[in-house]
């Protein structure tokens, strides 16, 4: 009878809570548009300027979700994501006739999809659960999954720049390197890099991405001045305080469990501490640190990495193909060990 | 005989005159400051205001943090003195021209009541902070163990940058958590 499977068509809730939605058609005001990867779901908030009825469909074939106005006109000053953590590809904003809608394109892990309003600040929150996506076949893939992640890039996010070059060019190159010895090592390592071109990302956007594809471990690429190489974990005090949230992990219904799920990001870290510690000494060993420790350091791009996390740190003015080839002998070491 | 009943009446506004009078004696004598000599005192606390402190400042020198002595100028409170140290570190020679501290300078220092140090940042003319992870974790802890070496009311420190909280300085150290000082960074 219906052509689109509506989810949960009115929230009649929010017209409650906004008596003036209905008599003025105010429409709705989208401000903001985030999203997290989480590894059991994506979620997308978009932050309303005031609380105002909504629609959530469903398309026939599944592939995509269109959120509209109930009342009056959609407007949005935000920017839209792009995501693509397997879950959801982007989100668009679309303009049909005089009809503004957000679509969510979803890829092939989406499954259901849940909708829930928050207020204090008002938000539309969209949970897009992992459905899709056969889970033994992927587990068994996670476990050799290596992700590099060359840090920095885009126009505004150069990083350090010496005679050298730029930070941003050389993670770039290093990472690269790297993902070719450990194919050369092995075979069976699946590789991949959050960034394969000179392109902006956010921290969370790599933890996020790391996260979905199920990483076994993570390697993000830094570079300093001079010829000195470093290793650096996340702080084990700081994590073990970050940890409380994530210990209540049954969850009774979904709401508490989404919203625990939230409190929890950036703290992922907190569980793979001595994982980490493993890795960094195996790499600190392959290249030769004084002391074979790595530094410990409240670091903000490993705290939501949801498996063993390192920086390493390459000087400017060192060899690189000697950098990558140690760097992916000490990565190759550490999967040998752990599989 | 009438003069005869009129006395006791006399007596008791009397009575009750002199305890107001003597309340009243009593009250100014108590809020009034302690009679201490006027020429003594004062004198010897704007001596003391105008001997420098030396405190113990928190350099990034090659690389790691050393320890060096500054002159700064007294403070009637904690807050105002902890606000000198570090002003003393981002004009020290070496400080001013560390990686992340030259390319930032400071907005002010708060503390509050459980002995936590707000140290409140600004980029320099906006320029944009590049540094180093290890760059940035000695710019951040020389601020920390400057304030928590000298005062022993600072606790931990937390950083803003133009009031608000940031998520990093230069895209490596998270700061939004409390920081304690670290001894493993300075130069044995």
């Amino acid at each position: 009878m219906r052509k689109h499977f509506i989810l949960l068509s009115i929230p009649f809730l929010l017209l409650a809570l906004c008596p003036d939605a209905m008599s003025s058609e105010k429409g709705l005001a989208i401000k903001n548009v985030r999203f997290f990867s989480y590894a059991a779901f994506t979620r997308i908030v978009f932050e309303l300027d005031a609380a105002a009825p909504y629609v959530v469909m469903k398309s026939d074939n599944g592939r995509s979700v269109t959120l509209s106005a109930y009342n009056g006109p959609l407007s949005v000053t935000a920017s839209m994501p792009a995501v693509r953590d397997g879950v959801v590809k982007t989100v668009e904003l679309r303009q049909e006739s005089s009809r503004t809608t957000i679509v969510v394109l979803l890829d092939a892990a989406a499954g259901e999809v849940k909708d829930f309003v928050l207020r204090g600040p008002d938000r539309i929150v969209l949970d897009i659960m992992k459905g899709a996506v056969p889970a033994p076949v992927a587990q068994a893939e996670s476990r050799k999954l290596i992700v590099l992640d060359p840090g920095h890039g885009g126009s505004k996010d150069v990083g350090i720049v010496t005679a050298q070059g730029q930070e941003k060019a050389m993670t770039l190159e290093i990472a690269e390197a790297i993902k070719l010895h450990l194919r050369k090592k092995n075979s069976d390592f699946i590789v991949t890099l959050t960034r394969e071109r000179d392109q902006m990302l956010s921290l969370d956007d790599r933890a996020g991405a790391a996260n979905a594809a199920g990483a076994m471990l993570f390697v993000s690429i830094h570079a300093a001045s001079g010829a000195g190489t470093r290793v650096y974990i996340v702080d084990p005090d700081e994590g073990s305080l970050a940890a409380a949230p994530a210990a209540n992990k049954t969850f009774l219904d979904f709401d508490s469990a989404t919203e625990q799920q939230e409190r929890v990001w950036g703290s992922q870290q907190a569980s793979h501490t001595k994982a980490s510690g493993e890795l960094g000494r195996r790499l600190a060993l392959s290249l030769g640190m004084s002391g074979g420790e790595p530094v410990q350091a409240p670091l903000a791009g490993l705290k939501a990495i949801d498996a063993a996390a390192v920086i390493v740190e390459v000087g400017m003015g060192q060899d690189r193909s000697w950098v990558a080839e140690a760097v992916a002998e000490g990565i190759a070491s550490y999967v040998r060990e752990n599989r | 005989m009438p003069g005869n009943r009129l006395l006791p009446i006399v007596a008791v506004v009397l009575f009750i005159a002199v305890l107001c009078v003597g309340g009243l004696f009593w009250w100014r004598l108590r809020a009034a400051p302690p009679a201490t000599s006027p020429t003594q005192q004062p004198s010897a606390a704007g001596q003391r205001l105008n001997e420098p402190l030396v405190i113990t400042l928190s350099v990034p020198v090659d690389g790691l943090l050393a320890a060096i002595q500054a002159p700064v100028t007294r403070q009637p409170d904690t807050q105002s003195l902890a606000r000198e140290a570090l002003a003393a570190l981002f004009a020290d020679p070496t400080g001013s021209k560390a990686p992340v501290l030259k390319d930032l300078r400071l907005r002010g220092v708060y503390l509050d009541a459980v002995g936590t140090g707000y140290i409140d940042l600004a980029p320099v003319e906006q320029r944009e902070v590049r540094a180093s992870v290890w760059e940035e974790l000695i710019a951040l802890y020389a601020m920390v163990n400057t304030l928590s070496q000298n005062f022993e009311e600072i606790k931990q420190v937390r950083f803003l940058v133009d009031g608000r909280e940031v998520q990093t300085l230069a895209g490596h150290i998270e700061l939004s958590r409390k920081f304690t000082k670290r001894m493993d960074l300075v130069k044995q």
